[in-house]
């Protein structure tokens, strides 16, 4: 098949149809995160050339000296002389439109802007809350009421028999328990499984998996109940996804706690994604306590006073308030 | 740096400090921009935290997390999008190459060859081809409006090396109208473009927007051309909004906050950017076969290809191709070792033949997700090409039961245990395990070709249909109220030698029609010899004759198409159209005869020959030859001017006397028990 049906480059304003709609796709906004920065800084350098004249676009040498950097950083090399020319008209053009855009007041009550701007405001504080180094004593302090964030989960060694529904049909259950009835007493010997049970797809013995390991393997329902056995004799039938199994449980080794020195670098990495979550609560909390918003209420409610149909929270009714 | 002192919280308790760094930041917007932030290392520090966060949460052994991100081309509407993956974070570049920068693949490809040579390693998978408007696979013109050459197929295949075949909106394997003797390719199909505007015309094309037909181009135009930009392997995604994955149909939350988040709004079939959220299917899976958890080592198997992907649930599968594979093999406790060591695994060429010539097998083998249903069955998917024309057939070769295949070879379907009142299913049928070694039983060495092994599991209700329960009423009627989960393993390709590809008679192509003095009809020509006519075309590659009868209004029938008989690709359903006796549109434009697969018109152009071409009908004229745009100049349709008597050649050759009639008549067909 064909693509030649539209050429970009004869129909510039079906690409910049395209490009508003693609600029209007709410999913597009999830992914260019590296383009948000970018903009950001593209606006601060437009300011000048503002105040200049509303008409000129000046592009200083330091400007120019910024896209070739952003060239290099992409592509480790200098852009040709066609590729620099093409990124110095983009330029021109992205101001053009920006500076027209403004001018029809798009950018007002545009939800995409003002969601964007408001983003950039939480990265901004989680930013510089991520500034700050804790001490060791600090993420000391810190785990010790955290230990539940870090604990070592239990472990389990275990043998198995496998009774298979494909090769058993419905009996396989009822066969597993008679060869549990043949096997009370009887050793881990793993020379028993090939002559009792059938081959299983996987392994006949597990060393040592915690819990997930195992419902991996075979389901949720198979590791809890093999979590609940005895270590020491022969158990079941036990069901998992496949089928029935007798199971041998060789050993547990119980949950615990690490030592700090373990896992410093985990505490630190959870410690600092506390603070900035709790820099950004505060910081905006601040900003919060700064506003009044006035809210329509429905008219039975209004008997408090309130301006009609409307309610006022102040900074002290806010806190608590079902926004 | 200095400039950025002012921005340092001492003490994010103190709410005067965080007032003074935000009152800062704020002036900051109408003041002159501040140089040191301009640099690449400080707008590229979202990209730097991307990749910090993928670092902490990086632990070998226990959880891989690569640094990566997404290309999201979308121009006009179509879904172009990659998904690029590093495979080491330190060597990633300061600023990834984003569609802002450009919205051609071939740019992005460019970009990644400079990284490449520069030592970082990176690959990018293309992700919902599906909604791409058939941009995503193109045959002839690339995204730039050049043609596609060796050097277009060798950038693509550099970088490209896998393809997401399902995730939230839809599957990307294949179409049942690009399949249509795939009974299982009618499954969770989303068609729309991404953010067009709801009182827009446009119709998404589906041709060149799936992957089995991205993979049967790629044999062909190897054969033609001598390049195969199609050589890729299957994984699959979720891109979920959400920053969770919904893999399962019981736990199916949705992928685009608010406007699926609730179970209102998805089983009110919401719409938004073009999509009815009932569509939506839950997240597939990608498996790459590692030899450990660690980012090199996956990456190192996503590269090689050697990857399988799922619908959503945790199947297992292998697969194995190979020449002297034996039948037993799968009873020896140390098959896996054994299957490596003869032949090569998923997502690699089979290697090359020693000895006699004979078919390659392959070892299969399959176990449920302990989580979900058990397996119906393991079928081997083969596409191959011959004289421009590629083909598609599927073998069962490994299924749950006591089933046999029917008189089309065909292994009916399972019993389905679904309660679609209760959403409910039973493992009551079904194998925990399923494994065999096949054959090929159509083998041909001088052709092109690849297979890819698909896993399905048993019936079990739909995510749409669990809710509906939930919610206490019936299962939309939009979309199907029961699915098969199923796994689709990498392809492995067969590429013929020289001399085999020889020993095969060649095709006719355009080309050696007009050296050989035939001519095009002109449109007049054309007219005459179709509208208001009814000729025989005989496809001379599988020897299939059709009938086509041309109205005087544009509209035509197809006529005689069998369901087992072997159609090119893109013919569409033939076999439905003939026997439904349903019309469809014609033009003749340019001096060719135009038809449609969907949206996308495929033409024919004819021609005049005196001269014998060596082609296999008899003839006592001139002989008409059609070329049909999308098989890479070769001429392989005969158009006969003296229809064929019968169309089926009985094996006695007796003629049954008269007086003997009454033998064949009366014949009791219902068997008491």
């Amino acid at each position: 098949m064909s693509l030649a049906e539209n050429n970009p480059g004869r129909d510039a304003s079906a690409s910049r149809r395209a490009l508003s709609g693609v600029l209007r796709e709410p999913l597009v906004h999830f992914l260019a995160i590296g383009a948000v920065l970018l903009g950001a800084y593209s606006l601060f350098e437009r300011a000048p050339q503002e105040e200049a004249s509303p008409k000129e676009i000046v592009l200083s040498v330091d400007s120019m000296a910024q896209l070739l950097m952003i060239f290099e950083s992409q592509w480790k090399r200098q852009p040709t002389q066609d590729e620099f020319n093409a990124m110095i008209e983009d330029r021109i053009r992205q101001d053009i439109l920006y500076r027209e855009a403004l001018a029809l007041g798009l950018d007002k009550e545009d939800t995409i802007v003002k969601r964007r701007m408001a983003q950039k405001m939480q990265f901004l504080a989680e930013d510089v809350a991520a500034q700050q180094e804790p001490t060791s004593d600090e993420l000391r302090a810190w785990f010790a009421g955290h230990t539940d964030l870090f604990t070592v989960p239990a472990r389990i060694s275990f043998r198995h028999l496998y009774f298979s529904p494909d090769k058993r049909g419905g009996s396989a259950r009822d066969d597993a328990g008679k060869a549990l009835a043949g096997l009370d007493g009887a050793p881990q010997n793993a020379a028993l499984t090939g002559s009792l049970g059938d081959h299983f797809m996987f392994q006949d013995y597990y060393g040592d998996r915690a819990s997930q390991a195992i419902a991996g393997e075979f389901g949720v329902e198979f590791a809890d109940a093999v979590a609940t056995l005895q270590p020491g004799s022969w158990q079941g039938p036990v069901k998992s996804g496949y089928g029935w199994h007798l199971v041998f449980v060789d050993n547990k080794t119980a949950a615990r706690v690490p030592a700090f020195e373990e896992v410093e670098q985990e505490v630190k990495t959870a410690w600092l994604g506390t603070q900035k979550a709790e820099a950004w609560r505060k910081a905006y909390e601040e900003m919060r306590a700064k506003y009044t918003v006035i809210m329509p209420v429905p008219a039975e409610a209004d008997e408090a006073g309130a301006p009609e149909g409307t309610v006022a929270q102040t900074p002290g009714q806010a806190a608590g308030a079902p926004l | 740096m200095p400039e950025a002192a002012p921005l340092i919280l001492k003490n994010p308790d103190d709410p005067a400090d965080v007032a003074k760094v935000f009152s800062y930041l704020v002036s900051l917007v109408s003041k002159p921009p501040i140089k040191a932030f301009m640099s690449p290392e400080v707008a590229g520090s979202i990209w730097k935290q991307n990749v910090k966060i993928a670092d902490e949460n990086n632990k070998p052994g226990t959880f891989t997390a690569f640094c990566s991100y997404e290309y999201t081309s979308q121009f006009n509407f179509r879904n172009l999008h990659r998904n690029v993956y590093f495979r080491d974070c330190a060597k990633v570049a300061d600023q990834p190459f984003s569609s802002m920068d450009s919205w051609h693949p071939e740019d992005l490809w460019k970009w990644m060859d400079t990284q490449r040579e520069a030592g970082n390693e990176l690959l990018a998978i293309s992700h919902n081809a599906n909604l791409s408007d058939g941009w995503m696979y193109p045959s002839d013109m690339d995204s730039l409006g050049r043609p596609i050459d060796a050097a277009w197929a060798a950038s693509r295949d550099r970088n490209e090396r896998l393809v997401e075949i399902k995730q939230i909106k839809g599957q990307s394997e294949t179409h049942p109208l690009l399949s249509p003797n795939d009974e299982f390719a009618n499954y969770e199909i989303a068609s729309f473009l991404i953010g067009l505007p709801e009182d827009s015309g446009r119709v998404p094309a589906i041709v060149g927007s799936y992957a089995r037909q991205a993979l049967k181009d790629g044999v062909t135009m190897q054969d033609t051309r001598g390049y195969n930009p199609y050589k890729f392997g299957f994984v699959a995604g979720a891109d979920s909004h959400n920053s969770g994955a919904p893999y399962r149909q019981n736990n199916f939350y949705g992928g685009h906050g608010i406007n699926d988040g609730s179970i209102e709004t998805r089983m009110a079939g919401h719409i938004f950017t073009g999509s009815d959220v009932r569509w939506e299917s839950p997240a597939g899976l990608s498996v790459a076969w590692a030899e450990e958890n660690t980012r090199a080592s996956i990456w190192d198997a996503m590269y090689r290809k050697e990857t399988y992907a799922t619908s959503g649930t945790r199947i297992k599968l292998r697969f194995f191709g190979g020449w002297d594979y034996k039948d037993g093999m799968l009873a020896d406790q140390d098959w896996v070792k054994a299957a490596y060591a003869g032949g090569t695994t998923m997502g690699a060429d089979l290697p090359a033949v020693s000895g006699e010539a004979r078919a390659p097998s392959f070892v299969l083998w399959a176990v449920k997700d302990p989580t979900s249903a058990n397996l119906d069955r393991i079928q081997i998917v083969k596409g191959w090409s011959k004289n421009g024309q590629s083909f598609e057939k599927i073998y069962d070769v490994a299924w749950a039961g006591d089933r046999e295949p029917d008189w089309t070879g065909e292994v009916p379907p399972i019993e389905s245990t679904v309660d679609i009142e209760n959403a409910t299913y039973a493992d009551t049928v079904g194998a925990a395990e399923l494994k065999t070694v096949w054959t090929d039983p159509d083998f041909d060495a001088s052709q092109h070709a690849f297979y890819y092994a698909r896993v399905l599991e048993i019936p079990t209700p739909r995510w749409s249909a669990i809710q509906a329960k939930l919610l206490g009423m019936a299962p939309p009627d939009v979309v199907p109220a029961t699915q098969q989960e199923r796994a689709w393993s990498s392809p492995i390709w067969y590429t013929p030698t020289a001399e085999a590809r020889q020993a095969a008679a060649p095709g006719l192509t355009v080309a050696d029609l007009t050296a050989n003095g035939a001519t095009a009809l002109s449109e007049d020509e054309l007219k005459t010899l179709i509208v208001g006519k009814s000729i025989w075309v005989t496809n001379t590659v599988t020897g299939e004759p059709i009938k086509i009868r041309y109205d005087q209004g544009g509209t035509a029938v197809v006529l005689h198409v069998g369901t087992g008989s072997l159609q090119p690709s893109l013919s569409g359903d033939l076999p439905q159209r003939s026997y439904q006796t349903t019309a469809a549109n014609y033009e003749i434009k340019d001096g060719k005869i135009v038809t449609y697969v969907s949206s996308t018109p495929i033409s024919m152009a004819v021609y005049k020959s005196e001269a014998s071409q060596g082609g296999q009908t008899l003839h006592d004229q001139a002989t008409y030859y059609g070329a049909r745009s999308n098989e890479f100049g070769y001429a392989n349709y005969e158009l006969l001017l003296k229809p064929p008597a019968n169309l089926v050649a009985l094996e006695k050759s007796d003629m049954i006397p008269n007086d003997e009639q009454a033998k064949y008549l009366n014949v009791p067909v219902k068997v008491s028990e």
